[in-house]
């Protein structure tokens, strides 16, 4: 039995750009759940239940409309339902319990991501469901004798795309700025007046978007299924962790750890794959307690 | 005069008298009803097997009961969740015997539930027909009097994957699959097999993903790296799904055979729709437009009249527990559970995939295995099992050698 394959720089290379591309999923949800942690100082659990929502959601306005159309409407209209819910959670719920202790409000977003599955399995019911890819991006190109789907380059230029774009809210926008030093001293933004409430709900709001995001980019890669919240979000707070809780850069950071980790790891020593992204935690958290980068908590 | 007062007192008696028939309990209604218990799970994932396990039992048992029911008494079943959970399935199995008062227990879908529950029928001397748990332990290392199995397990899976890949031309082989008990166990029951009857058969790698796994993009194209002729799948339902996709976008279907145990099946094609790839070979126990014989045509019309969707695999499995047990019922004269089990020992039903036996000696149900390709058609919105080979039974059943040595005799 083979122990290392045979695989020349075309692998390697085709290998890299599949782990960039699954890392820039991740970071996508990551920095959503991030966002949430640095401004809100909620550890939201029910990120993943959002997640999983953008899939379903994504899978329902794909079959809307005929041909690839209906994914690219559904690209655009299932993080906007994700807000919605997240919008709503927010002002019934979260803005009652940001003074609670941290230990509280786990368990309310863990009661919460099992209320959102049980929802999702009521109206989705529980059968697998699987999106497919807009005509454009299906298939694969070949690059030096090796193939990668379309889509996955796809998911690298939107995870670039989104980085940017969250780049340029923090720093260039009032309402960025405002969430930024909002993380540092909630008390004093209040004290100039600022509405401290709508600031909240809005980078909720923001963050949740991020995460229905991730789930309709996700949806034509994987089977559309009850449990994929769980096993992600996992996976998330792993990520911010070791990128530092609360910074978005970190969670890019650890998201590309996990995903080049784990589509290295594959093609070298496939029978203990699953190891590797679990492992390159330990070091880092063994290198640097607090993540990475700069954690605001 | 007289004959008035005759007249009014006859039909005060006939009042009194239809009163009474209609009143009295024993009058016009039947014995109490036989119980059943169904243990399974019914949140989560799962449910898209089970769903269908529990619905054509219902089914089937409705037909028995508009026909008057079994020995003049109606079946009844009621159903506990025991969300994938082992400790649920056993305290479920316990509350169902004792509080319900079940004769006959059935389920569930998590083979370490169904191990804990088929302990539990063992000591209470409880009959326990088991409809999807695979695992090869339930009818032998662990088998009992007690327990029956009405599904396929890893080692006829293994047996029938072996028989059917054996033929087509593959030498460099590549394994793959879910890092759990039933991947392994599937994977080890169809390599063992094949370098059995094929012992020319290299396994020149293996790739092991944790169960859930979202994107199996890059153990894809690590595999496709490494060229073997063919690949393995050893993977539970949602992984499949996701190996299915992946090997379409990467053009992997295209380039490198693939097996996939049940990736033939509804449950797998139909989320797919149009989007799953063809030639990708699998094997399933159930189809619902395969065998085209009137009996089976009929029950998948039955179930689509009842439910407005195709039978899958789990339909087979519940509906043909409910006709072992309708017919062990008949046949046993009465509800006693020693007899019951004398009596389904070897017993035969006309099932919709023909005639199944339940083999007397480890209580395994004889179930055929069809071995098939992915395919395009344009009769349905998704792909179906095309160019079916029929793996008999005899061909997939463990040897009874295998199993006395399992069981330490």
């Amino acid at each position: 039995m083979g122990f290392l394959p045979t695989f020349g720089p075309a692998e390697l290379l085709s290998q890299l750009i599949v782990g960039l591309s699954r890392a820039m999923i991740l970071f996508v949800v990551c920095a959503g759940l991030s966002f949430v942690l640095g401004v809100l100082r909620v550890p939201n659990i029910a990120h993943g239940s959002l997640y999983m929502i953008g899939a379903f959601a994504t899978y329902s306005f794909s079959k809307s409309l005929t041909g690839s159309a209906g994914f690219w409407l559904a690209l655009l209209l299932a993080p906007l339902v994700v807000a919605f819910i997240s919008l709503v959670a927010e002002r019934a719920l979260f803005r009652h319990l940001y003074q609670r202790e941290h230990l509280m409000l786990l368990l309310f977003t863990f009661a919460l991501a099992l209320i959102l599955g049980d929802l999702v399995k009521i109206v989705w019911g529980a059968e697998y469901r699987s999106v497919a890819a807009p005509d454009l991006l299906k298939g694969s190109i070949s690059m030096l004798g090796s193939s990668f789907p379309r889509y996955n380059l796809f998911l690298i230029f939107i995870g670039l795309l989104v980085a940017i774009a969250l780049w340029l809210f923090v720093n260039k926008t009032k309402m960025g700025k405002i969430s930024r030093a909002a993380a540092v001293d909630r008390d004093m933004v209040g004290l100039l007046g600022i509405n401290v409430s709508w600031v909240f709900a809005g980078a909720f709001v923001i963050g949740c978007c991020l995460a229905g995001l991730g789930g309709a980019l996700v949806a034509p890669t994987v089977s559309i299924t009850l449990g994929m919240d769980h096993t992600l979000i996992i996976e998330a707070f792993l990520i911010v962790t070791i990128g530092g809780l609360g910074n978005m850069w970190g969670a890019l950071a650890g998201s590309l750890i996990f995903g080049v980790t784990q589509s290295l790891g594959v093609l070298f020593f496939p029978q203990f794959a699953i190891v590797f992204p679990y492992a390159a935690v330990v070091i880092v958290l063994l290198l640097r307690p607090k993540g990475l980068l700069k954690s605001v908590w | 005069m007289k004959r008035i007062v005759t007249m009014k007192g006859l039909a005060l008696l006939a009042v009194l008298l239809a009163a009474f028939l209609f009143f009295h309990p024993s009058g016009v209604k039947a014995q109490a009803p036989i119980k059943v218990g169904i243990i399974d799970t019914y949140t989560g994932p799962p449910t898209a097997y089970t769903y269908d396990v529990r619905d054509a039992f219902k089914l089937a048992i409705d037909e028995v009961n508009t026909k008057g029911g079994v020995l003049g008494r109606k079946i009844e079943f009621t159903t506990r969740d025991d969300k994938f959970k082992v400790d649920l399935a056993l305290s479920m199995a316990k509350e169902l015997v004792m509080n319900e008062k079940v004769d006959i227990l059935m389920g569930t879908i998590n083979s370490a539930g169904t191990l804990a529950v088929s302990e539990f029928c063992k000591v209470e001397k409880i009959p326990f027909l088991v409809t999807f748990s695979k695992s090869d332990k339930i009818t032998g290392e662990k088998g009992h009097r007690y327990v029956f199995s009405i599904t396929e397990n890893t080692v006829m899976i293994g047996k029938a994957a072996a028989a059917g890949l054996s033929k087509r031309p593959f030498l460099k082989y590549w394994i793959a699959g879910d890092d759990y008990e039933y991947g392994h166990a599937l994977a080890d029951g169809v390599w063992g097999n094949l370098k059995k009857i094929k012992p020319k058969v290299e396994l020149i790698g293996q790739s092991w993903w944790k169960v859930g796994e979202p994107d199996l993009t890059p153990y894809l194209t690590a595999i496709s790296a490494a060229k073997p002729d063919a690949v393995i799948f050893a993977t539970g339902a949602a992984s499949m799904v996701n190996a299915m996709k992946v090997a379409k976008a990467t053009g992997f279907a295209e380039k490198i055979p693939m097996f996939i145990h049940t990736a033939t099946e509804l449950a797998t094609l139909a989320p797919l729709g149009p989007e799953a790839p063809e030639k990708i070979i699998g094997t399933s126990n159930y189809h619902f437009y395969y065998p085209a014989t009137p009996k089976n045509k009929a029950f998948a019309k039955a179930f689509r009249d009842a439910y407005g969707r195709y039978p899958k695999v789990g339909a087979l499995y519940g509906y043909l527990t409910a006709q072992f047990i309708a017919k062990a019922l008949e046949k046993a004269g009465k509800m006693d559970r020693e007899k019951f089990i004398d009596v389904l020992e070897g017993m035969k039903i006309d099932s919709p995939v023909g005639e199944v036996e339940m083999r007397a000696y480890d209580h395994q149900a004889m179930l055929p295995m069809f071995m098939a390709v992915t395919k395009k058609v344009p009769t349905y919105s998704f792909l179906i099992a095309s160019d079916i080979v029929t793996i008999p039974a005899k061909e997939v059943m463990p040897g009874i050698e295998e199993i006395k040595k399992a069981r330490g005799q």
